[in-house]
C-alpha cells in the first residue's frame, strides 16, 4: 500500500494548498473559509435558535479564558489564534518502549534471537527497549482572521538497548534536530450559541524540512561508526505533508475535540527509502474542574503507519559472513504499525501572569491495543508543555 | 467536474467584483439654506433590558472589579443613545468633528474627526470602547487604539440572516496593552447589514453597537432624548431612528429651504 500514492501526493498537496490561498485571496473578506457558503443551514439553525430567544454566532474561534480552551498538550494544531496573536510553547515528549511485538503477540528476546527459526525470530540481535525524548519548541502567529501560522523545531534524543544472541548487551544512541515542520491552520467554520455550545472546525495543513539526520552512527558489534537502523533516525529525509481537519467543542465547563492529521511523504530520500505514509485520529473530552485554573482530560489516540518503502543500502540486514539476519529494526517491510493508546492529562492556566497567559499541561498514557510488523513495542506516553500567549 | 468548479469560481469573482465596486458615494458640497431637524426620542412602557452586572477576571486592576453593562438609557421617559440618520443624502456638509465619550466608569470614546469622511477613531481605555452606540462608515477605515496596560481582543460583528438572528463575526485582533490597529468595513462584507457590533471577547461587559451611516446628516440622543440635524438640503428623505435594543423606527420628511422641523419619535415595549 506504502508508495501507492506517492506519484500523485505532491500534486494533490500543492492544488490544496494553492487552492486555499486563491480562496482567501479572493474573497479576502470572511472570519472563515467557509463564511458565507453555510448561509441554509446557519438560517436554519438561528430559526431554531430564536425560538428560545437566542441567537446565533458565526465565525467566532475565539477560545474563552479556560484552561480546557486547548486540548490535551499531546496533541497540537488544536487551536487558531486571533489576528496579531503570538504563542509560544515547549512540549517535553518522551516515550517509553520495552518487549517486541510482532502482530499483536508479545515476543521474548530470547525468541528473538533463536537460530534457524523463521521471522520473528533468526535474529542475531534483538533490541530490548527504546526511550525517546523529545524537546519541541513551537511558535504560533494569527496572521489574519482566517490563518494560523505554526513552526515547529524539535530536539530529539533517543536511546536503544539490545542485547545478542550470546548474550552480550549493548546501547545506541542518536542526538540532534529532527525535521523543522512548518505549517498553517485555516480557519473554516464555527457556530455557536448557549444553548448548542461553540463548534469551530479548522483546516490543517504544515510540511516538515529534511533537517534531521537520516545517518546517524555508533559503536555497535558491526564496527565503531556503523549507521544506525531506522528507529534511530531523526528524521525523514524526505519533504513531509501534514494535512487534517479538526473540530472543537465547548458548552459550559466541558469540551471536546476530533482530529484527523495525515502523515504524507513526498518521494524518497537520498538514502533511497521514504518512510511509510501515517494516519492519525484523535478524540479527546475534557471537563473544567477549577474555574479558570484547572481541567483534566481523556483522550484516544488513533495511529496507523505504514512500512518504509525501499531501504538504505548502508544498513545491514545481514551479517556479511554468515547471511544471517542482524536485528529486526534494519528491515523496512518490518516499520509499519498500529496502535491505539489511551492518555489522561491536566491543564493549568495561569491567566496575564508575567504579562504573558500561561497554561502548564501534562498528559500521559499507555496503549490499549498494538499491531506491529516485528517491533519494540510503546509502553508509556508523557508529555509535558508550557504555553504562553503574548 | 473541474469545468464545474471552474465556473463557479468565474462566476464568483465576477460577482464579488460587483460588489466591490458598490460603494456608498457622498460628495462633500456648499449647502446654501440649509434646514434644520430637531426632535426628542421617548419609550412608553417598560424597560426592555435591565443593566447586567459582570465580575470582572481579566484585568481588575485596569477595568475595576465589577463592571455593569447598560444598553438603554431613559430618563423620564426619554431616551439616550438613539441614532438617527437622515438616509437618501448623496450630497452636503462635510462630516463633523466630534467625540462621544463613554457614560459608564470606563473612559473609552469615538473620536469622529470629520472632514469628506466619518474618520472614525476608537479609544479604548478602562475597558471600555466608548458609549453604547455610535456610528461607522462602509468602506472606511476604523482606528482601534488600545490605551489601557492590559490586552484586549477586539471581535466585531454584523447581523446577518433574514431575521437579523445571525452574529457574523467580521474581524477578530489582538490588541496588546498600549497597541493599536486599523480596521476596514467594507460595503461588500455589510451589503445586509445595519450596524457593526463591536466586543472584546476577554471582557464580557465591553459591547457597543455602531450604525451604518452614509452621509453626515445623522445625530445621537442626549441625556434629554433630544436630537437635532442641520444643514440639510432642501427635499424628501427618510428619517430613521435606531437602538440596537428597541430596534428601528422610521418616518418620511419633508425640508424646505432654510426651513425648520420637528419630529418625534415614540418607541412603544
Amino acid at each position: 500500500m506504502n508508495g501507492v500514492l506517492n506519484p500523485v501526493k505532491p500534486g494533490i498537496i500543492f492544488v490544496l494548498f494553492l487552492f486555499c490561498l486563491t480562496w482567501a485571496n479572493t474573497q479576502g473578506v470572511h472570519a472563515a473559509l467557509l463564511d458565507g457558503m453555510l448561509d441554509d443551514v446557519e438560517e436554519s439553525l438561528a430559526e431554531g435558535l430564536a425560538n428560545k430567544g437566542e441567537k446565533l454566532t458565526t465565525g467566532n474561534f475565539y477560545t474563552d479564558d479556560k484552561p480546557n480552551a486547548h486540548a490535551p498538550i499531546g496533541m497540537m494544531g488544536d487551536h487558531t489564534h486571533e489576528a496579531g496573536e503570538v504563542m509560544f510553547s515547549y512540549r517535553l515528549m518522551h516515550m517509553f518502549m520495552e518487549g517486541n511485538r510482532y502482530g499483536t503477540d508479545r515476543v521474548t528476546t530470547d525468541e528473538v534471537t533463536m537460530m534457524g527459526r523463521p521471522v520473528p525470530s533468526g535474529y542475531l540481535v534483538a533490541p530490548e527497549s527504546m526511550r525517546m525524548w523529545m524537546h519541541m519548541f513551537g511558535f504560533m502567529y494569527g496572521l489574519n482572521d482566517t490563518v494560523t501560522l505554526t513552526l515547529m523545531v524539535p530536539y530529539l534524543n533517543n536511546s536503544m538497548d539490545h542485547v545478542t544472541r550470546m548474550g552480550g548487551k549493548f546501547t545506541t544512541r542518536s542526538e540532534g534536530f529532527g525535521d523543522i515542520r512548518f505549517g498553517s491552520l485555516w480557519r473554516l467554520w464555527a457556530i455557536e450559541a448557549p444553548s448548542i455550545g461553540a463548534h469551530r472546525f479548522h483546516f490543517n495543513l504544515s510540511m516538515s524540512v529534511p533537517t534531521g539526520d537520516i545517518e546517524p552512527t555508533d559503536r555497535t558489534p558491526l564496527g565503531p561508526n556503523s549507521r544506525l537502523p531506522y528507529p534511530m533516525h531523526l528524521g525523514s529525509g524526505t519533504f513531509d505533508f501534514y494535512p487534517g481537519i479538526t473540530y472543537g467543542g465547548e458548552m459550559g465547563h466541558a469540551s471536546w475535540g476530533i482530529q484527523a492529521i495525515g502523515t504524507l511523504r513526498a518521494g524518497q530520500n537520498s538514502n533511497d527509502f521514504s518512510k511509510g505514509d501515517a494516519y492519525t485520529i484523535n478524540v479527546h473530552g475534557a471537563y473544567e474542574l477549577i474555574r479558570n485554573t484547572l481541567s483534566s482530560s481523556v483522550r484516544l489516540s488513533w495511529n496507523h503507519w505504514e512500512p518504509y518503502d525501499g531501504m538504505d543500502s548502508n544498513i545491514r540486514t545481514n551479517h556479511p559472513m554468515n547471511q544471517i539476519r542482524i536485528v529486526q529494526t534494519a528491515f523496512p517491510d518490518l516499520l509499519g504499525g498500529q496502535r491505539l493508546d489511551l492518555l489522561f492529562g491536566v491543564n493549568i492556566l495561569f491567566p496575564e501572569f508575567m504579562g504573558l497567559e500561561n497554561r502548564l499541561a501534562v498528559e500521559g498514557g499507555f496503549p490499549i491495543y498494538q499491531y506491529l510488523d516485528g517491533q519494540l513495542e510503546t509502553d508509556s506516553v508523557v508529555t509535558f508543555g508550557w504555553q504562553a500567549v503574548y | 467536474m473541474w469545468r464545474r468548479i471552474r465556473t463557479m469560481s468565474w462566476l464568483s469573482l465576477v460577482v464579488w467584483s460587483g460588489f466591490a465596486g458598490a460603494g456608498f458615494a457622498y460628495d462633500v458640497i456648499d449647502v446654501r439654506n440649509g434646514a434644520t431637524i430637531t426632535g426628542k426620542v421617548a419609550l412608553t412602557g417598560a424597560l426592555p433590558h435591565a443593566p447586567r452586572r459582570f465580575e470582572v477576571r481579566n484585568g481588575p486592576e485596569v477595568c475595576g472589579s465589577e463592571r455593569v453593562l447598560t444598553k438603554l438609557d431613559v430618563h423620564d421617559g426619554m431616551v439616550q443613545g438613539v441614532v438617527i440618520a437622515l438616509e437618501g443624502v448623496e450630497q452636503g456638509k462635510p462630516f463633523a468633528s466630534h467625540r462621544d465619550a463613554a457614560t459608564d466608569r470606563g473612559r473609552g470614546a469615538f473620536h469622529y474627526a470629520g472632514g469628506n469622511e466619518l474618520n472614525l477613531d476608537v479609544r479604548l481605555e478602562k475597558c471600555s470602547f466608548g458609549p453604547f452606540t455610535g456610528v461607522i462608515r462602509v468602506d472606511e477605515s476604523v482606528r482601534f487604539v488600545n490605551h489601557d496596560s492590559i490586552k484586549h481582543t477586539l471581535h466585531t460583528y454584523s447581523l446577518k440572516g433574514r431575521k437579523a438572528k445571525i452574529m457574523r463575526t467580521l474581524h477578530t485582533q489582538s490588541l496588546r496593552a498600549q497597541g493599536q490597529t486599523e480596521k476596514n468595513f467594507p460595503a461588500k462584507k455589510l451589503r445586509r447589514a445595519s450596524a457593526v457590533v463591536l466586543t472584546c471577547d476577554r471582557h464580557d461587559f465591553m459591547e457597543n453597537w455602531l450604525y451604518m451611516v452614509r452621509n453626515p446628516y445623522y445625530a445621537i440622543s442626549d441625556e434629554s432624548g433630544n436630537f437635532e440635524i442641520g444643514q440639510i438640503p432642501p427635499g424628501d428623505y427618510k428619517l430613521v431612528a435606531w437602538h440596537p435594543v428597541l430596534g428601528m423606527n422610521e418616518q418620511r420628511v419633508t425640508v424646505t429651504p432654510d426651513g425648520r422641523l420637528a419630529v418625534n419619535f415614540e418607541f412603544i415595549n
